[in-house]
C-alpha cells in the first residue's frame, strides 16, 4: 500500500523488506507476450458475446456495444502489425479503462495472471519499436521471458480511442 | 590552419590518434570508436517487439536493463543471413536509447588508429555516405572503414551496402 512503511519487524526481530507485488494479466497478440496490470480491468469477455460495429480490416480501433454503451475497442494485433485474417479461437475482450474512461482490448489469448514486482519494470527502449513509447508500461523479466507490459493509459489517449468515446 | 586542410590530414582527432573496435560485417571491415563500445556479447535470440523497423530485432536483458538490438547487416539492406553465432556490440551514447546492441558478423579486435591514418571519406564508401561515416582507413591492405554511430542511428535514410 503506498504511504505505508515497507519495512516491519518480524516476530524473531529480522527486519524484512516487503517486495510490493503487482499482479498483471498475461496474454498473446500474435508471437508476442504481454501484460496488463489486473488493478484497472473488470472483465474478460469472450468476443462472441459482445457486438461491435462493422469496421474496415485494417482499423486499430472499433466500437464495441456492451451492456448499452458503446466502448471503444482497441484491436491490439492490427495496432502491434500482426493481425490475423480471422478472430483467432481463443481471443478475449479485456475490459478496463484509460485515463479514466472505459476502454476494451481485444487479444489473441489470454495466458494467465502473474505476480512481477514492480521495481524490475525497465522502460521500453524507444529504438525498440515506431509506436508511441507512452503505449507502453515497459518490460519486465519472468521466468527468461520478457513481458511487454502494455499502458491502459497510453491506449485510452490514442486519437483512435478519443472518436470511438462516449464523451 | 584552414579547415580543410585539417580535414584532408585526417580525422582521426586532436591527440594522436583513435582507438576503435575492428569488425566484419558482409565481407567488409567497420569499426566503431572504442569509448562508445561498452561490451561485447554473445548474440541471443532477442524478445521480438510491436511495428519495429526492419533493422530491429526486438528487445534483450542485460544486467537488470533491456536493450534494443539492432542488426547491421538489415540496416545495410544487406539480404544475405548473417552467420549462425554473431556478436553483439553494446553501443553507449547513441541515439535516444541509453545503449543499444548492434549485431555484427564477427568482432576482430581492438585498434590504434593514427590520426594521420584516417582520412577523409568520399561522398560515398560502399554506397555508405560520408554523413555517416568517421574516416577511412587501410587496415592490413583492406579499406576500414569508421562508422559514426550515433549518426547512422539517429537517420532512418535507406543505406544499401554496395559490394
Amino acid at each position: 500500500m503506498e504511504g505505508r512503511t515497507l519495512v516491519r519487524r518480524a516476530a524473531r526481530g529480522r527486519v524484512q523488506t516487503p517486495v510490493a507485488r503487482e499482479q498483471v494479466l498475461l496474454f498473446r497478440v500474435g508471437e508476442g507476450l504481454y501484460g496488463i496490470g489486473i488493478r484497472g480491468l473488470w472483465e474478460v469477455l469472450s468476443p462472441e458475446g459482445i457486438t461491435s460495429l462493422p469496421t474496415p480490416q485494417y482499423q486499430i480501433c472499433t466500437a464495441l456495444a456492451y451492456r448499452g454503451r458503446r466502448l471503444p475497442l482497441v484491436r491490439l494485433g492490427e495496432l502491434f502489425g500482426v493481425s490475423a485474417d480471422t478472430v483467432p479461437p481463443n481471443a478475449r475482450v479485456l475490459l478496463t479503462q484509460g485515463r479514466g474512461q472505459p476502454l476494451g482490448l481485444l487479444v489473441d489469448e489470454v495466458l494467465g495472471v502473474v505476480d512481477v514486482d514492480p521495481q524490475h519494470i525497465a522502460p521500453m527502449p524507444v529504438l525498440a519499436s515506431m509506436l508511441s513509447p507512452a503505449l507502453f508500461r515497459g518490460l519486465v523479466g519472468k521466468e527468461d521471458r520478457v513481458i511487454i507490459l502494455v499502458s491502459e493509459d497510453g491506449l485510452g489517449e490514442m486519437a483512435e480511442v478519443a472518436r470511438f468515446s462516449d464523451g | 590552419m584552414a579547415p580543410q586542410a585539417q580535414r584532408d590530414r585526417g580525422v582521426g582527432g586532436s591527440s594522436g590518434g583513435a582507438q576503435v573496435v575492428l569488425f566484419q560485417l558482409a565481407g567488409k571491415s567497420f569499426a566503431v570508436e572504442l569509448g562508445q563500445v561498452e561490451q561485447i556479447i554473445d548474440y541471443r535470440e532477442p524478445t521480438k517487439t510491436p511495428r519495429r523497423p526492419p533493422h530491429v530485432e526486438g528487445v534483450i536483458e542485460h544486467r537488470g536493463r533491456y536493450l534494443a538490438v539492432l542488426n547491421l547487416r538489415k540496416r545495410f539492406g544487406v539480404a544475405e543471413p548473417g552467420p549462425a553465432h554473431p556478436a553483439v556490440l553494446l553501443i553507449t551514447g547513441a541515439g535516444p536509447d541509453p545503449r543499444v546492441g548492434l549485431v555484427v558478423d564477427q568482432v576482430l579486435r581492438v585498434l590504434s588508429l593514427p590520426s594521420d591514418g584516417v582520412l577523409t571519406p568520399p561522398p560515398r564508401v560502399f554506397g555508405i555516405r560520408a554523413e555517416y561515416i568517421r574516416g577511412v582507413a587501410n587496415a592490413a591492405g583492406r579499406p576500414l572503414v569508421w562508422l559514426d554511430v550515433t549518426k547512422l542511428l539517429a537517420t532512418a535514410e535507406a543505406i544499401t551496402l554496395l559490394a
